[in-house]
């Protein structure tokens, strides 16, 4: 084989590229991997899952340690007690060069070449690489060139982020101090996780939904659990809301709101979030130049994630299989595991897009997968459904977490489970168990009779179960 | 020292067996060699003889109970040993003497090593319905082991097998799209949608004669109509084999469009030759029987029409190369069909000699798993007890078979004339999905024709 020549290219290094990289290395593959960033990880673990969950578990310690009293700790005063940013960052950061060394390690473990540079498809299955360190290097693919250029935030029209107050989350991320005033735009997964972290941290703020709802994709009793104790704590939803205007001065962020009702209102805030969503990031890539097919700047792929061009493939955040697309990094990852194998000549199934677990780490945190009641309701399912608060169980008590439920969406008639929408303690953690259910096409009955263990937060499954089929135990 | 003794591998594909008998008593003591169980499998029945000498000290599998391959049913303990109350400690026991790694699995392949088990065997195929040689990779009868409600365990989901007690279906009939087969509820509510008609050929058109695809779906007992059971009615378990053919059957009629030809064919000049040959051909040790010409005139026919020895496999026709006689015999309780392999290669002494040892044998349940095996035709001979002809059931996945009626002496129509001849009936059952009526037709008036005037100088 030629110097640069490979098995598989892959153009990016997040958590769709590297995971295609390794697998398709492990089933013998020679696999060459181009990133332009310091780091390998993408925006998962420089930007998104991994810094903003790492300082919701400082928002979770500072929590313990205001409510020492409760908790029966002495020898400092709670009520003075306050978050370090510079120390939080450093903790932060340390962990993500720990992390990001990681995949290094697995990259020379599985032999895969990193190239650090931008890339450019040039037709076939070739990629030109303009190297960091000067110069060009073209990179031909044997079998298949995967694109993984992911994602990156995006705004509306007319709202214009400064990257210094009108922010994304790139830059909410590395806030070097709490702001005072902070307005979040959009109550996604993002907005709502980054609402509870700064609201922990001390800011005062209000989450902006232009829909009647927080959370909007979520089962609406999640939306209702999850707006009840954003207000108890002191985080202001303004649902139906739109920005209407968002001007960065002197002082702040000057807002103009509207609500869908046409009643107007301004206010000034330290930072805005600006946290609508993500776009694709085909930038310098020439996807249509190579005659890529695309749809509003998404790259159209089909289930076995082809491009409409031979021999070039693409996974994760950019693509779509012709509507919206999942832009988690647990989907990409299994994008690149089935996409490595398909190369490598096995035989793949599709991903079944309805099994995927969905998690917001907001507190209380939210795991969901499958369809909400609603929408079970519009399939034309007989749908009954099973609840279970976590006010009930000894568990969450212990934990002095007791917001929240579980709720289980269900057929009637053959008894299948269709959807579980957690909010509550470790959501993201207990969804697990009913992404394997629904993946294994399991009825009520199965989670009935399985044993949950006591006391854990899991036995809310189980009672949501019984529930669902008439009467939770401890109920 | 104690011996296990495990359910031998009686055949590649073979995953389990049935203990029909135990010749043995716990406390009996046996020679090496001698046989201490009757087995019976997919495939055979055989008389499996013990590894070792000493006394049988445990039975851990009772008559009528299925087990997997190389799971331990008895022991074998020293001779005057007392019986020994746990066999899973005999098996401890033995595990050194056995040498191989100490792994549960490697044990009873050891044991198995000294034993060599498979001498004795028949097949419980049933002459019109042998499986197919590739189609036996399949796990039947589970329900006797697994005893679940679900029946044999055909992989599905809770979903699955809730929809399916709903409406009644058997999952086996479901072809699995899912990871390693698994029927998901996308195929079982496309099976449900799907009108009643159109499932059976689906079922059937991928199903037997295709080797990749073992009748999974359609193993196991076939569904009966609902019975009765009146007051002094005995109710009897079916043997192993009696399933097997019962099902056997099932998936033929299933798989192939039977159509049958009937041709009355005149047996004087054969009886001739027989008659002046019968004595040479004894002293040879051979019996010179009708059944030898009609196989002699059958094969040289198939080897003229190829489509009759043939098969079909998915959307494909295979020739077969070789011409390998099925023989059906009939057994006390069942059936088997033998097979005299490269049946063209043999002369009507070497074909005669064949049929008669293969016969013998089957009767006799001596015979290797291989030698029922492969067939690409079937010879059965209803005519034996008086029948005038009749109508087989193809063996899959071949598609002819050659029904015999009796053969006796009829007043014929010769040259306007009335005599009297030796008479007999010839049924071609023959696939319709390959083998049209007219071809099926050139091939029975050859065999006719090849019998009437068969060349004395052959024999």
């Amino acid at each position: 084989m030629l110097a640069n020549e490979y098995d598989v290219v892959v153009v990016g290094a997040g958590t769709g590229g590297y995971v295609a990289a390794i697998r398709a290395a492990q089933l013998g593959l020679k696999v060459a991997v181009v990133e332009k960033q310091k780091a390998l990880g993408g925006t998962c673990l420089i930007w998104g899952c991994i810094p903003t969950k790492a300082l919701l578990e400082h928002a979770h310690a500072l929590k313990v340690a205001q409510s020492g009293k409760e908790w029966g700790l002495t020898g400092f005063d709670p009520a003075a007690v306050r978050i370090d940013m510079p120390a939080v960052h450093a903790r932060k950061d340390k962990m993500i060069t720990g992390l990001t060394g990681g995949i290094e390690m697995l990259f020379k473990k599985n032999k895969i070449d990193w190239i650090k540079g931008s890339a450019r498809l040039t037709g076939g299955k070739a990629v030109e690489v303009t190297l960091h360190d000067g110069g060009k290097q073209v990179l031909t693919a044997t079998k298949e060139v995967i694109v993984a250029t992911g994602s990156a935030p995006r705004s509306v029209p007319g709202i214009e982020p400064d990257r210094k107050k009108i922010m994304f989350s790139d830059e909410a991320i590395h806030l070097g101090e709490v702001p005072k005033t902070m307005a979040i735009m959009g109550s996604g997964a993002v907005g709502v996780e980054f609402a509870s972290i700064f609201k922990s941290f001390g800011s005062e703020v209000t989450v902006i939904e232009l829909l009647p709802r927080l959370v909007p994709g979520e089962d609406e009793a999640v939306s209702a659990e999850l707006e009840k104790t954003f207000k108890r704590k002191g985080i202001k939803s303004l649902t139906g809301t739109k920005v209407t205007s968002a001007k960065a001065g002197a002082k702040g962020v000057d807002l103009e709101l509207a609500s869908t009702d046409q009643k107007t209102q301004k206010m000034t805030v330290d930072v805005l979030l600006v946290a609508t969503g993500r776009g694709p990031v085909t930038d310098g890539l020439g996807a249509e130049a190579v005659g890529l097919k695309m749809d509003r700047g998404y790259i159209v792929v089909d289930q076995q994630f082809r491009t409409s061009v031979a021999g070039i493939s693409a996974i994760g955040d950019v693509i779509t299989m012709g509507g919206p697309h999942y832009q988690l990094a647990h989907v990409s990852s299994m994008e690149g595991v089935v996409l490595a194998e398909r190369i490598a000549g096995h035989t793949v199934t599709p991903i079944n897009y309805d099994h995927v677990p969905r998690c917001t780490y907001c507190d209380p945190e939210i795991g969901s997968v499958g369809f909400t009641e609603a929408q079970a309701r519009e399939k034309g399912y007989d749908v009954r459904v099973g609840v279970f608060p976590f006010k009930a169980l000894a568990r969450a008590r212990m934990a002095g977490e007791t917001d929240g439920f579980v709720k289980i969406v269900a057929d009637k008639k053959y008894d299948e489970v269709l959807g579980v929408h957690i909010i509550g303690p470790r959501a993201t953690e207990l969804i697990a168990e009913a992404v394997l259910a629904l993946r294994l096409e399991c009825t009520v009955e199965e989670l009935v009779k399985t044993i949950h263990a006591h006391p854990t937060m899991s036995e809310a499954v189980g009672e949501a179960s019984h529930a669902a089929h008439g009467a939770a135990i401890h109920m | 020292m104690a011996t296990p003794v495990v359910m031998p591998q009686m055949g590649e594909s073979i995953a389990e067996g049935t203990i029909v008998r135990w010749i043995k008593k716990v406390g009996d003591a046996v020679d090496r060699d001698e046989p201490l169980f009757e087995i019976s499998t997919d495939k055979v029945d055989a008389e499996i003889p013990s590894p070792v000498a000493g006394t049988l000290i445990d039975i851990a599998v009772k008559e009528g109970e299925t087990v997997a391959v190389n799971s331990v049913v008895a022991t074998i303990g020293a001779a005057g040993e007392k019986a020994n109350e746990q066999g899973a400690a005999a098996l401890a026991d033995a595990a050194p003497a056995n040498s191989p790694p100490p792994s549960g699995e490697s044990q009873p392949q050891a044991a198995q090593g000294d034993g060599t088990p498979t001498k004795t065997v028949s097949n419980p195929s049933a002459a019109t319905s042998a499986p197919a040689p590739a189609a036996t990779e399949v796990k039947d009868d589970d329900q006797e082991t697994a005893g679940s409600d679900d029946g044999r365990r055909q992989k599905s989901s809770p979903l699955v097998r809730r929809i399916a007690k709903e409406h009644g279906v058997d999952i086996r009939q479901i072809t699995g799209t899912g990871i390693s087969g698994r029927v998901t509820k996308h195929d079982i509510l496309g099976y449900l949608d799907a009108p009643a008609a159109a499932r059976e050929p689906s079922r059937a058109g991928s199903g037997e004669a295709s080797p990749q695809r073992p009748d999974s779906r359609d193993g196991g007992t076939p569904p009966s109509a609902p019975t009765w059971s009146g007051g002094g009615d005995e109710v009897a378990p079916m043997s192993v084999m009696r399933k097997k053919i019962a099902e056997h059957m099932i998936v033929s009629r299933r798989t192939s469009a039977h159509v049958y030809s009937v041709f009355e064919v005149n047996y004087s000049k054969v009886d001739d030759i027989r008659k002046a040959r019968r004595s040479d051909y004894e002293q040879r040790g051979v019996k010179l029987t009708f059944t030898s010409f009609i196989a002699k005139v059958a094969v040289d026919c198939l080897r003229r029409h190829k489509i009759i020895n043939a098969s079909i496999d998915g959307d494909n026709v295979v020739y077969r190369r070789e011409i390998n006689l099925g023989i059906a015999v009939a057994l006390e309780n069942g059936l088997i069909v033998p097979v005299v392999k490269r049946a063209d290669d043999l002369n009507i002494l070497g074909l005669s000699r064949s049929i008669a040892d293969v016969a013998d044998r089957a009767r006799a349940k001596k015979l290797s798993p291989d030698e029922v095996h492969g067939g690409t035709f079937t010879i059965t001979n209803p005519g034996n007890f008086g029948a005038q002809f009749g109508l087989p059931i193809i063996n899959q996945p071949q598609v002819a078979i050659l029904g015999v009626g009796a053969i006796e002496k009829r007043a014929v129509v010769i040259d306007d004339m009335i005599g009297i001849r030796l008479m007999g009936y010839l049924t071609l059952g023959y696939d319709h999905r390959l083998v049209d009526g007219a071809v099926a037709d050139q091939f029975m008036a050859d065999v006719k024709k090849g019998i009437e005037t068969f060349d004395a100088s052959q024999v």
